[in-house]
């Protein structure tokens, strides 16, 4: 037989329970526009009769209320890696196509200002010093002509080599931020073991902690595991970064320019020394970017063509300019030359004559044959050539132009899929106002039906206590 | 599908995003009206464009050099169109010293001045320079084709000047001086000296007038030659001028946007966006929390 007083105890734990469940629902309203946070809901549970001691103590067995459980939080550990996976891949491309975009910025073409304009109106210029070689001003024009081709190469050449640079303190950059975040989620790790032993609630350090594991994700294409106490293992190409409490670090290594990277491409390994190899994530992309140019690297590659086109240029123009003569007689030896073998061609190329009568126009010097301008002529027609300097920088345009193309295509679809998988693991996780007002209005509801309980149960002890006995009175 | 009123945010902001990228790369497609800004934006018509951009330079080059070809053999069909006038007044001038007993002394010196006079013009025609080039003494840098005193031909014999119109052709632009006028003592001025020294002596000079139309022969066959290729090198500019616009069509086929085309998106992308934005206000208003008293 149940006690006298045992409604009373029912109605306050459903007091008690219902206040608990409209503070979560209070806490999920609150935290509906927060970034990660994962809604909770109050498990509750309904509290039996009391044990029955013996055969005959028969009661009513009506149960003693309700409990609070726990307080669980609703993610969904399948949706959470989905995400990490996408966020991982999206990172890698969008990386790539970001480079690919700078790159053709640097390019610039097809434009009436860049490399292929000045390459024709170097062409132009070799032709009218053919039609008129006893003008000097039309050889003055030719030489400065060359000059501009050569310093447009060396511009585009220098563009290339400073998106390298800036890529490479990015990277840096990025490094640092990763093995800090390792550290934060190793911290995490060891408050939500910690509160955990307790017994206390870690859903918002968790949301927290795979917020920040999302960001591994981006950066370095990390996976995720939990372990049994709760803590989080984050690993990289196939190596824990972080495990459990502790993190460890990577290092960026390699050349720190264009140059040195070219023969100590940077890379990054473990701080105890061992490399690691990124399948994924900002970093991965930014590094296969920066790659020197026989592992496919992009930059590495752009300033390899630039090298091509100004040692192309500088052959096929000396080639034929070594069978001219100039009005005096002279051969006509190089036109450009590589003035710092140091330096690499694109930025060493220069025009070697300085002096306009210099330049060999006639194709022999016998007599007679001094205003002869059939060997500018010859080289005003390497234009159209389809092994010359044009058709050179066309394919590297147009190569630039094909990949940037596909890049940008591969990052959209990808970053089509991670947002596909953000809404599915938004639609899992994020705070529906509605159904925290349903649910607040069905917990006041209760709270109420449990208020007006322990009315009923107050009155009925009044009727016994205060009325009881009485009669004739 | 549970959907929440952070999904339904989510995906109309990324709608609205979505609309709005699309209308910045129309209004760039519009502003620039360049529908190739960058090689990506299509890679085989910037291949296109680039080829099409340096044949057209190649094309404005040659029409270059054919309005000098032009220039070149223009002032060399003048001078030897002046040069046979004045060469068949001196045969004229031969003719009549040719009456020998009709003439008296007097006359015949008159007759012998004058036709001096004609062989120092014929000089000067074949001197002809034009951007300060004697245009018959070919790749050679003498100051003169002619030399003034012995006649002899200074220019180049071998080499000519060439004018390239057409990826494949050049055109001659010059004449061979030697060729038409004679060197030295062979040359029609001294054919001309020795009339007028025949005619101060009294002798015969009927006798060269045969010589007189070798030359004449000489340089009518050079005047239909020049002709000729004077009508190449217009031809050649009339082409390249042709070639430019054609070039600059394909190019601006490849390379412009169609405006009434790409208006029409703008305008329905304008009307996509703003729906997106309707509908944005529309739905992200409402929640229990309105109708909960």
């Amino acid at each position: 037989m149940a006690s006298t007083f045992s409604g009373i105890g029912t109605a306050l734990s459903s007091l008690m329970a219902q206040r608990a469940a409209l503070d979560v629902a209070g806490q999920n309203v609150a935290n509906a526009n927060t970034v990660g946070y994962t809604r909770q809901r109050t498990e509750t549970q309904s509290v039996g009769g009391v044990g029955r001691a013996s055969m005959f103590s028969g009661g009513t067995g009506v149960g003693n209320g309700v409990q609070v459980v726990s307080i669980t939080r609703l993610g969904d550990i399948f949706l959470t890696n989905r995400l990490r996976t996408d966020t991982s891949s999206s990172g890698m491309l969008a990386a790539r196509a970001a480079v690919y975009e700078g790159l053709e910025s640097t390019i610039a073409e097809p434009s009436t200002t860049g490399v292929s304009a000045s390459l024709q109106s170097f062409w132009a210029g070799w032709q009218d010093v053919g039609n008129n070689t006893s003008d000097q001003a039309a050889r003055r024009v030719l030489l400065e002509q060359g000059t501009a081709v050569a310093s447009q190469i060396a511009t585009g050449y220098r563009g290339v080599q400073t998106q390298w640079s800036q890529l490479r303190t990015q990277t840096e950059a990025l490094v640092t931020e990763v093995n800090t975040t390792a550290q934060s989620i190793a911290n995490l790790n060891e408050q939500i073991r910690n509160i955990g032993v307790g017994g206390g609630s870690t859903n918002e350090l968790q949301d927290q902690r795979d917020q920040l594991v999302l960001k591994m994700s981006e950066l370095v294409g990390a996976t995720a595991t939990v372990n049994a106490d709760g803590t989080m293992d984050v690993m990289v190409d196939g190596n824990p970064l972080v495990s459990g409490v502790g993190a460890r670090s990577l290092v960026l290594e390699g050349g720190a320019s264009m140059s040195t990277g070219a023969t100590d491409p940077p890379r990054l390994r473990w701080s105890t020394g061992t490399a690691v190899s990124l399948a994924g994530g900002t970093l991965a992309g930014n590094l296969a970017a920066l790659a020197p140019a026989s592992s496919g690297g992009i930059l590495q590659s752009a300033a390899a063509q630039y090298d091509t086109l100004a040692q192309t240029l500088a052959a096929s123009v000396n080639a034929l300019h070594a069978t001219g003569y100039t009005a005096a007689g002279a051969a006509g030896g190089d036109f450009f030359t590589f003035s710092d073998p140091s330096l690499p061609p694109a930025l060493g190329l220069t025009v070697a004559i300085t002096d306009p009568a210099g330049v060999a126009a006639s194709n022999s010097n016998a007599a007679g044959n001094e205003l002869d301008g059939s060997v500018a002529a010859a080289i005003g027609k390497l234009g159209a050539s389809d092994t010359g300097p044009d058709a050179v920088w066309q394919a590297f345009v147009v190569d630039v132009g094909v990949k940037s193309a596909s890049a940008a295509d591969r990052s959209k679809v990808s970053e089509a899929a991670r947002t596909t998988s953000e809404s599915l693991w938004l639609s899992a996780t994020s705070v529906d106002l509605d159904e925290e007002s349903v649910n607040m209005l069905a917990f006041q509801r209760a709270y109420e039906g449990a208020a007006r309980v322990l009315t009923a149960v107050d009155e009925m002890l009044d009727t016994l206590i205060n009325k009881t006995g009485v009669v004739g009175r | 599908m549970r959907v929440t009123h952070q999904v339904i945010q989510r995906s109309t902001l990324g709608n609205l995003r979505t609309n709005l990228i699309a209308m910045s790369e129309l209004q760039a497609k519009l502003s620039s009206g360049k529908s190739i800004n960058k090689a990506s934006d299509d890679p085989a018509g910037a291949a296109h464009s680039l080829k099409l951009r340096s044949d057209y330079s190649a094309a404005v080059q040659q029409q270059r050099n054919a309005d000098d070809g032009v220039g070149w053999l223009s002032t060399i069909d003048s001078a030897l169109t002046s040069a046979t006038a004045a060469l068949r007044q001196a045969r004229d001038l031969t003719v009549q010293g040719g009456n020998s007993g009709a003439l008296s002394q007097s006359s015949r010196e008159a007759l012998a001045q004058e036709i001096e006079g004609v062989r120092d013009a014929m000089l000067d025609f074949a001197n002809t320079k034009y951007l300060n080039r004697s245009v018959f003494a070919g790749t050679s840098n003498a100051a003169t084709a002619f030399d003034a005193a012995t006649y002899t031909y200074n220019g180049s014999t071998g080499s000519s000047v060439e004018r390239q119109v057409a990826a494949d052709t050049t055109i001659r632009a010059d004449s061979p001086g030697g060729s038409v006028f004679g060197t030295g003592t062979g040359s029609v001025f001294a054919l001309l000296d020795t009339i007028a020294s025949d005619l101060r002596a009294g002798n015969d000079v009927s006798g060269h007038l045969n010589e007189i139309d070798t030359h004449m022969q000489n340089m009518l066959g050079e005047v239909a030659s020049v002709g000729a290729r004077y009508s190449r090198m217009l031809d050649a500019q009339n082409e390249t001028a042709d070639r430019q616009v054609k070039l600059k069509g394909q190019l601006s086929a490849i390379e412009d946007v169609d405006l009434a085309s790409v208006i029409v998106e703008m305008q329905m992308q304008e009307v996509a966006y703003q729906g997106a934005l309707g509908a944005t206000a529309k739905v992200l208003q409402p929640t229990l929390l309105d109708f909960l008293r």
